[in-house]
């Protein structure tokens, strides 16, 4: 255009300005009309109720239509799809009918074969003297590409929340293969488990199992790995397959764990360290309840509720974190369970857990809250303790979990 | 709410020092451990955590203070804490490892401490 | 949670005469109405609300579970009646709110003297012998449009969410906000508003009807706006000299006439 522009004018602007204007007035006198018709966009008046007066050539050429197939017969929604045509008679009318204008907005337009045509409408009311709205002249652009680019980013979208859906349920799912899915039933005692995930898109790090040894006696271990996350899980599962394992050739608790921190020492060393703390316990029936041996490494000591309501938190002095020392120690604590005592192990997600405000949640403000428990069972310390942490709302901000086994009360205990 | 979390490292005479501010946990244990892998502590140098800006350390902060402390074992340095938080100090003796750390009451005598016992024979 | 702002609630001064509860529809708020309120308040009390969702209502109050049944919107009406402890209201629902209007008045019959649906339909799709004017296919339509919408949304709207609903500067906020929500809520709205099916809540209908209904209207056609009288008892139908389906908009004089005879009448 510009250098056909140049060649009429024989010049260019700075060295003949006359020229050049004339040149454009040349090419432009018939622009009023022409414009309309051929502009790169369609145009369209309707009347107020939507009856098309007025279409550019432009617009008839894209919809394949003839202007008398228009013009006086058909209304601007006509060229809608219904869904457009919805939209235009809840959102596009009403607010054009309010403020004179609107635009910018997506629609599809049917051409006369049914070929369907992504555009962006804009409207404007033209008024009479009196401010009565006379007509409605619209301008409507191809939208092709935009449309496509659009479909793509909304494609986007609909494919992060699938992934974000999918990635949900892998970690739901991974999370329950961590997780004994039932506790095996403990003959003549109590057992109940509770776990709550911080987050719904991660594996959580807390850990526990229950699991018949040889004879009568059984095995069970409640753990928390350092860290979240997949690497985290890898922990978590290796942790839990090595301690049943370790546990099934020498049940001694202190001796599982020094088996345990071996294996973890020698898979993860150096500058990213993997560890755990863990309680692993020995349950041994008697015909007055059962002996447990628990060895604590580096893990909040388990809370024993006696029957009476006496609280005791069974520390392990000395016993280090498992996985983080060649060489870690671990401490063993036993005592006899009777007839309506409980013993509770949990992950320090419970006294970590901020209640209101910044304080955190002690051990021995769990050891008084369970002492106000009393009579109770592995059942009801679970439910109890549970619902502690959801009074806390938003304060638990770690996995949580909880393992509890009880005697059940005989009814003569209390004489 | 979150407080921002901070690390730094400065080169002293006596061995390097880690400073660790603000909460320490999965989320910013990642920028500790990236620091942690760049300490250079020489022999019978001590590498000093100081933890006096620390808010908050969860179990992957421990992970951090245990990866420093495999630095420095296996430089054949020391390590040190300087102005361990109440919480941590319970949590370190809870989990077995208070031992593992000497620590001072501050970056000051965490130097002292050393300087006499580098100046000591 | 105060219902006065969850719904944005305004009412005009007059506080004797009867009082006449406007409920808008899918698309927009209670602005839809502007042009018909000056009338009306000259002789009612005008109480006008935004659904939750819609308008300049609290977005936080919106959940999907309720909001996706036209029950949720009828909750809505009747916790307004309740916190204005409103007694004897004319009750106006426009276009889907016709059938909130329905489900309102079949609750708690005793707090409405009559009912005004402006351009109803109990039913959008086609149903057997029923011509509700879309099929499921249309409806899926409408809900790509939103969705086209969608991305011009976000940016326009995110100011106006931000901004001080205290400012001065109203009529361009209005302007701005008018007509506009949130995708994923008007998503729910328009799947309540086209798949329902009210069809069986009209012959429980105990209060004074009237439907008024435009000539021409391609969302809810003359037809359906016929079915509604029939088959709610002793209903009134009129049809306005008004084309479109906002006729509160296109003929303001002649709606705010038709409620004002009906209500007062």
């Amino acid at each position: 255009m510009m250098g056909e522009t140049g060649d009429a004018g024989g010049g260019s602007a700075g060295e003949h300005p006359e020229a050049l204007a004339a040149s454009f007035s040349a090419l432009l006198e018939d622009s009023a009309e022409d414009l309309y018709e051929h502009a790169p966009c369609g145009y369209l008046s309707t009347l107020m109720d939507g009856t098309i007066a007025k279409v550019n050539t432009t617009l008839l050429g894209w919809l394949g239509y003839r202007r008398e197939e228009l013009v006086g017969r058909r209304r601007f929604t006509d060229l809608l799809t219904v869904g457009g045509r919805l939209y235009h008679e809840t959102h596009f009318a009403p607010s054009l009918r309010m403020h004179g204008e609107f635009g910018g907005i997506a629609l599809e337009l049917k051409g006369a074969d049914g070929t369907r045509l992504p555009v962006l409408v804009t409207s404007t009311v033209k008024t009479g003297s009196g401010g009565e709205g006379q007509l409605i002249r619209t301008t409507v652009f191809d939208a092709r590409d935009r449309r496509a680019y659009e479909q793509e980013l909304l494609r986007a979208r609909q494919e992060a929340e699938c992934e974000r859906d999918r990635v949900h349920r892998l970690a739901t799912t991974l999370q329950r293969t961590l997780l004994p899915p039932v506790l095996p039933a403990v003959p003549g005692m109590d057992v109940a488990a509770y776990y709550h995930p911080a987050s719904a898109d991660e594996v959580g790090g807390d850990f526990y199992d229950l699991f018949p040894l040889t004879g009568d006696t059984w095995g069970f271990f409640l753990g928390d790995v350092s860290g979240k996350g997949a690497e985290a899980a890898a922990v978590t599962s290796l942790a839990r397959y090595t301690l049943r394992a370790a546990a099934v050739y020498d049940p001694d608790p202190v001796t599982v764990l020094g088996n345990l921190n071996t294996v973890l020492n020698h898979e993860y060393h150096s500058t990213d360290p993997r560890y755990c703390t863990v309680v692993h316990g020995l349950l041994v029936p008697d015909a007055g309840g059962a002996t447990v041996t628990l060895a604590g490494g580096g893990h909040p000591p388990a809370l024993l509720i006696r029957h009476d309501g006496a609280a005791e938190l069974l520390d392990t002095p000395g016993g280090q974190l498992v996985g983080a020392l060649p060489d870690a120690r671990f401490a063993a604590v036993r005592r006899h369970l009777g007839p309506g005592d409980t013993l509770v192990l949990y992950s320090d997600g419970l006294t970590e857990a901020r209640t209101r405000g910044r304080v955190r949640y002690s051990e021995e403000q769990l050891r008084d809250f369970a002492s106000t428990l009393a009579p109770a069972t592995a059942t009801t310390v679970v439910a109890a303790i549970s619902d502690l942490l959801a009074g806390f709302a938003d304060g638990v901000d770690d996995d949580t979990a909880l393992l509890a086994l009880s005697i059940p009360h005989t009814g003569d205990e209390e004489q | 709410m979150t407080i921002e979390f901070t690390v730094t490292t400065r080169d002293t005479a006596s061995g390097p020092v880690l400073e660790l501010s603000g909460e320490l946990d999965a989320a910013t244990a990642p920028d500790a451990l990236e620091a942690i892998r760049l300490l250079a502590p020489s022999a019978g140098q001590q590498l000093l955590v100081d933890l006096s800006g620390l808010e908050f350390c969860d179990s992957s902060g421990v992970s951090a203070l245990i990866a420093a402390r495999n630095v420095a074992v296996a430089a054949g340095a020391a390590i040190a804490l300087a102005a361990v938080p109440g919480h941590l100090a319970r949590t370190l003796g809870l989990i077995g490892l208070a031992e593992l750390f000497k620590s001072y009451p501050t970056t000051e005598d965490a130097r002292k401490a050393w300087g006499s016992s580098a100046s000591g024979p | 949670m105060d219902v006065r702002s969850r719904n944005n609630v305004t009412v005009t001064d007059r506080e004797d005469g009867p009082t006449v509860l406007l409920a808008h529809g899918f698309g927009c708020d209670q602005n839809l109405w502007r042009l018909v309120v000056p009338a009306l308040a000259e002789r009612f009390r005008v109480v006008l609300f935004d659904y939750v969702g819609s308008g300049k209502s609290d977005l936080s109050a919106w959940s999907e579970p309720r909001y996706s049944r036209l029950e949720g919107y009828a909750q809505d009406v009747l916790d307004v009646c309740a916190e204005l402890e409103l007694r004897d209201v004319v009750l106006v629902g426009h276009s889907v709110s016709a059938m909130v209007a329905v489900l309102a008045a079949n609750r708690e019959p005793a707090r409405f003297a009559k009912l005004v649906l402006l351009t109803p339909s109990p039913r959008y799709l086609d149903d057997g012998d029923y011509r509700g004017g879309f099929s499921r296919a249309d409806i899926d339509e409408l809900l790509d449009s939103l969705d086209a919408n969608y991305l011009g949304w976000s940016g326009a709207m995110a100011p106006v969410i931000m901004g001080n609903p205290e400012r001065p500067e109203l009529g361009e906020e209005l302007k701005d906000s008018f007509c506009r929500t949130d995708p994923a809520i008007a998503r729910v709205f328009a799947q309540a508003t086209f798949l329902s099916d009210n069809r069986a809540d009209l012959p429980k209908v105990a209060v004074p009807t009237a439907v008024l209904q435009c000539t021409q209207d391609a969302i809810a056609p003359p037809e359906v706006g016929r079915y509604v009288h029939e088959r709610i008892a002793g209903s009134v139908l009129v049809t306005l000299d008004a084309t479109g389906h906002c006729p509160q908009l296109s003929a303001p004089e002649a709606t705010a006439a038709a409620i004002t005879a009906f209500a007062a009448g």
